[in-house]
């Protein structure tokens, strides 16, 4: 008995700093976010401010000046871009990488460094590149003879090319990432089975198609996760590139969230898309653990076939 | 001699029509914080026997207008009060409304910090956050008129110093005008449309407006809505006696919108920040550009582009309501103090003896008109200021920005729907009815 | 993985039919990798030309040949009123205690996790996991309230705090797959020689959890060196402003002065670029071991 208490005891220690930390700073505040967000809060207090239940949400959906359905399918869009545009260009790149090419590291580690750049440095880079008078962007489409492309307002003032030009930084930079985590799944292939496919008179592509790509699909699980994750709260590049303007073209909850913050002073709306925010986060982390469930499934029914 | 009497005077007149009004505006109870017992007579304090470090923001960066009256004042100041330690710390002007916005939720303002007068302050104003200056100011009447704290005034007590005033002036490329064959600044809105399609077929683009910042579209926007419909009208939608429903809102609205359409303004300017176009326009790539009057100074300082420019106001639109004369502006830069200030009587005191030293420099500089008495030699005043001064002699009444008229709230809708009209996505109509829908 | 590398040598393609399909294929696949390789290199090549250009030949006809002129005058402008030594300072403090902090709470909770049987450990393992999802900005409003009140936005740690937190659960993911690896014989020698639980973490795991630490610390790093929303809106004093606010702080002052910007990019971007030319390969791999055993 008195070995039990210890151990608890103990369990308790070990536990404390990592739970008063996680507690602190993500339980916590979800619950005092879900909170605020029945709240209309002029200032940073409580006092003063009207209990409107679930005024903010209504508000959040029907008014004319919070695009909130922009932003929505902004970050949708991204989230659909970077699953069915940035992975498998990740994926291209990492089978390639790992059909042992001469060079292989210095190809890894010129892809994997956009990734330590720091995001804003990388945005005020492309905010520069798509300068309308001085920018690269310009110059080389005029050496390739394809200059005056132009759109209306420059590349990230004009309402259809915003939402592209700041899409194309986001997912350029974290291709490399992608790709390493693939990589390391790719070279975790037992090169048995590889060759045993190979015997059966595989191609290159089949072998990459039957026997790698299944083989590194949890890796290709957490790499889905990340990317849909990651484009639902995606913030610093589109802050620094359009602060999502113009006309709100480039929207995404996250800055939405912060212009309600701490343009609008209106800190009740803010809490309310957090909690969008993190329910849309919980929510696609499940389906997509469900989808890859489901596809495990079905394979291995198949194979029993 | 003739110029100081101008601006003082004139100005002073002006500012009681339009801007009382404001104070009264905002904050409905007496619960405006600050020192709450201001029936006792306090004993001003002497800044000489005072050592304490005090902190101040402000927007005065290095690309500042106001940069070089901040430092003159400052030194200034520190070789009067050696004792005293203001450290101060300038802010980009877009991010500083939001930065301090969130500094003052958080109490972490600094002693002093720079604020633009009327529904900005007041804001603050209003969660008790100022400090008020009844006290401070008493030693101060003779040299800073009442009716220029006006716009800073909330029910009866006063809460910030106020710097220079400015308005929107239409700043002109005479060179290129010329080219155009225009040897004069067009004063009918006809001749300024006929001037823009001159221009135009010259290949030169009329207008540069910084679309990243929505506070220059406004900067457009405001003069051609006071030019159509009277500043009063205008006034009274601003601060909040009068619906935005009013057609002819809308009309003028339309106007300026005929005007983007008609490709006036540069295309491309849409994504580009103020100084990106302000350095456009002193390179002579636009013919005009409407902005703010603090622009003086660095037209002023700039030896090869200084000869070319012009300043003047927008011409009138619809003479039935508007009149030359009737301006967009008024004195909005201004400080104040925190309420919570662990020294705030003494850092009072030292605002409004760095208010007047700013005030002063930032007028020998040409960053705008002071509101306080001037002092001192004021001849070597330029071109651009004097003529700012002229046009400011000759006004009846004053809107003041709208941004800076109306609560946080509503101006960032007004802002957004604003962006929304240059980027033609709304007109007119769609303009008051949105704006009616969202504010009143 | 080591062990696959370098079985990979010993397998020889050319034995087989399929390799010579395989030539052309091989042309085309480095065309692409190069293809890419230049995508990624360009724009860090033009921002370290940019740097060292004066605005008439960024404005002008060399927009993207090497500089005519080597302005380092931009360099000091960026250090001088840029302060970037003092903002990549700030950074590295910044970053580091959050790791350091990380890693700690992470070892810690990941011993009574799987080291240590009891009821309820999956059931928190799996209320930690929940920290992956969570995005950092929703949590901004009640931190900052929370933050205020304790007076402590404005410092180190309205950063350090938060940045350690979201980044605890990625770590203790980690930790649980290196800690998997370390065979339950070590820990039961040690309780035999009367170790008690403490003694145990300390002198058997620990010291064989160095190659997670690497690990955790590259993660944790990639999440703070970049991050801008809390410190941006946290942090009002120049004094402890990270690069990233620092970064955003200069361009809003300089926004037609190309070259001091470039030069300040560059700055913020040199020291970790440097670190990572000659570190790549181990920092390829952690990040790696990372992947495979979470």
């Amino acid at each position: 008995m008195k070995n039990n208490t210890y151990k608890y005891l103990m369990i308790a220690i070990f536990l404390a700093p990592a739970l008063i930390l996680f507690i602190g700073v993500l339980i916590a505040p979800i619950i005092m976010s879900v909170f605020y967000s029945f709240f209309d809060m002029k200032s940073i207090s409580l006092k003063g401010a009207e209990f409107i239940f679930l005024g903010n949400y209504k508000e959040l959906f029907t008014s004319g000046s919070i695009n909130v359905w922009r932003a929505l399918g902004n970050a949708m869009l991204l989230a659909a871009l970077s699953v069915f545009l940035q992975l498998p260009l990740s994926l291209g790149l990492a089978l390639m990488l790992g059909k042992g090419i001469k060079g292989e590291r210095g190809f890894l580690s010129i892809y994997f460094m956009p990734v330590l750049i720091s995001t804003v440095v990388i945005g005020q880079l492309w905010r520069k590149i798509y300068n309308p008078d001085y920018g690269i962007l310009n110059a080389v489409l005029g050496l390739l003879g394809i200059g005056d492309k132009m759109p209306l307002g420059g590349w990230l003032g004009n309402e259809a090319s915003a939402l592209w030009c700041v899409f194309v930084p986001t997912l350029w930079q974290y291709v490399g990432y992608h790709m390493l985590l693939m990589y390391a799944g790719v070279r975790s292939v037992s090169p048995e089975l590889r060759e045993a496919a190979k015997l059966d008179g595989a191609t290159d592509g089949q072998v990459d198609w039957y026997v790698v790509i299944p083989s590194i699909k949890p890796i290709l699980k957490v790499s889905v996760i990340f990317a849909v994750t990651g484009s639902l709260k995606s913030f610093d590049l589109i802050y620094v590139l359009t602060k999502g303007g113009p006309y709100h073209a480039t929207e995404v909850p996250s800055t939405l969230m912060i212009s309600m913050l701490f343009e609008r002073n209106r800190y009740g709306m803010g809490s309310t898309i957090a909690v969008l925010m993190i329910s849309l986060c919980f929510a696609f982390a499940i389906l997509i653990s469900a989808a890859f469930k489901e596809r495990e499934y079905g394979k291995k029914h198949v194979i029993k076939k | 001699m003739k110029l100081k009497k101008l601006a003082a005077t004139l100005l002073a007149a002006a500012m009681v029509v339009s801007c009382a009004a404001c104070g009264s505006g905002s904050g409905d109870s007496g619960n405006n914080g600050g020192n709450k017992d201001t029936g006792k007579k306090v004993e001003s304090v002497d800044l000489k026997s005072q050592k304490v470090t005090l902190d101040m923001w402000c927007i005065a960066t290095e690309s500042d207008s106001n940069r070089k009256s901040y430092e003159n004042a400052i030194a200034e100041m520190k070789q009067e009060y050696p004792d005293i330690t203001l450290n101060w710390e300038a802010f980009e002007n877009q991010s500083y409304k939001t930065k301090i916005k969130a500094a003052m939720a958080a109490d972490e303002v600094p002693d002093i910090f720079f604020t633009w007068s009327c529904a900005f302050l007041g804001d603050f104003v209003d969660s008790g956050k100022v400090y008020c200056l009844d006290d401070a100011y008493q030693d101060y009447k003779s040299e800073l008129p009442e009716v220029m704290l006006a716009n800073s005034t909330y029910n009866g007590k006063h809460y910030g110093v106020p710097l220079t005033m400015n308005i929107v002036g239409l700043f002109c490329n005479m060179d290129l005008l010329k080219e155009a064959g225009w040897n004069e600044v067009p004063t009918t809105y006809d001749d300024l449309i006929k001037c823009c399609d001159a221009l135009k077929a010259k290949g030169i683009i009329p207008f540069g407006c910084a679309g990243g910042e929505t506070w220059c579209v406004t900067e457009y926007l405001e003069p051609v809505i006071e030019k159509s419909i009277g500043a009063d009208a205008m006034n009274d939608i601003f601060l909040g006696r009068a619906s935005w429903d009013n057609a002819e809102v809308a009309k003028a609205v339309d106007t300026f919108q005929s005007m983007v359409k008609a490709g006036y303004f540069d295309p491309n300017a849409v994504s580009l920040s103020n100084d990106e176009v302000k350095a456009n326009f002193m390179q002579g790539k636009y013919a005009f550009y409407q902005n703010g009057t603090w622009n003086c100074a660095d037209f002023a300082n700039d030896a090869n582009f200084f000869p070319k420019v012009k300043v003047t106001e927008f011409p009138v639109v619809d003479s039935s309501k508007g009149k030359l004369g009737q301006l967009i502006g008024g004195p909005s830069d201004t400080l104040a103090v925190t309420a919570k200030s662990a020294n705030a009587a003494v850092a009072a005191k030292y605002t409004f003896e760095l208010g007047k030293r700013i005030c002063h420099y930032g007028y020998l500089d040409g960053c705008g008109l002071p509101a306080w008495t001037p002092y001192g030699d004021t001849s070597n005043i330029n071109g651009l200021t004097k003529a700012v001064s002229e046009i400011c002699a000759n006004a009846n009444a004053y809107v003041l920005f709208g941004d800076t008229a109306m609560n946080a709230d509503d101006a960032q809708k007004y802002l957004d729907y604003v962006a929304q009209v240059y980027g033609c996505k709304v007109d007119g109509n769609a303009f008051i009815s949105g704006l009616k829908k969202e504010i009143r | 993985m080591a062990k696959n590398m370098s079985s990979k040598n010993n397998f020889n393609l050319d034995q087989y039919q399929v390799q010579k399909t395989n030539k052309v294929l091989k042309v085309l696949i480095y065309i692409g990798l190069v293809i890419w390789a230049l995508i990624d290199l360009f724009p860090v090549y033009w921002m370290f030309t940019f740097s060292l250009k004066s605005n008439e030949e960024v404005y002008g006809t060399n927009v993207m040949g090497l500089p005519k002129d080597w302005l380092w005058s931009n360099y000091s402008t960026a250090m001088t009123t840029g302060n970037m030594p003092l903002y990549f300072l700030n950074s590295v403090i910044v970053t580091v205690s959050s790791i350091a902090i990380c890693l700690v709470a992470a070892m810690m909770a990941t011993y009574a996790l799987t080291r240590i049987i009891w009821k309820g450990s999956k059931t928190m393992n799996a209320f930690f996991m929940l920290g992956i999802t969570i995005p950092i900005h929703s949590s901004i409003v009640p931190i900052f309230i929370t933050l205020s009140k304790l007076k402590m936005v404005n410092s180190y740690w309205a950063m350090i705090i938060p940045y350690s937190a979201f980044s605890l659960a990625m770590a203790i993911l980690i930790c649980t797959g290196f800690m998997n690896d370390i065979p339950k014989d070590l820990d039961e020698a040690a309780y035999i020689d009367g170790c008690t639980l403490w003694q145990t973490f300390i002198k058997i795991i620990v010291p064989l959890m160095k190659p997670a630490l690497a690990t955790i610390s590259i993660y944790t790093f990639l999440q703070c060196w970049n991050e801008l929303m809390f410190a941006q809106s946290f942090i009002s004093q120049k004094k402890y402003r990270t690069l990233p606010v620092g970064i955003q702080a200069l361009s809003g002052q300089h926004t037609t002065d190309w070259g001091p910007i470039g030069a300040a990019l560059v700055i913020a971007t040199f020291p970790t670029l440097l670190v990572y030319v000659f570190m790549s390969k181990s920092i390829q791999e952690s990040f790696i071991a990372g992947a495979v055993k979470g």
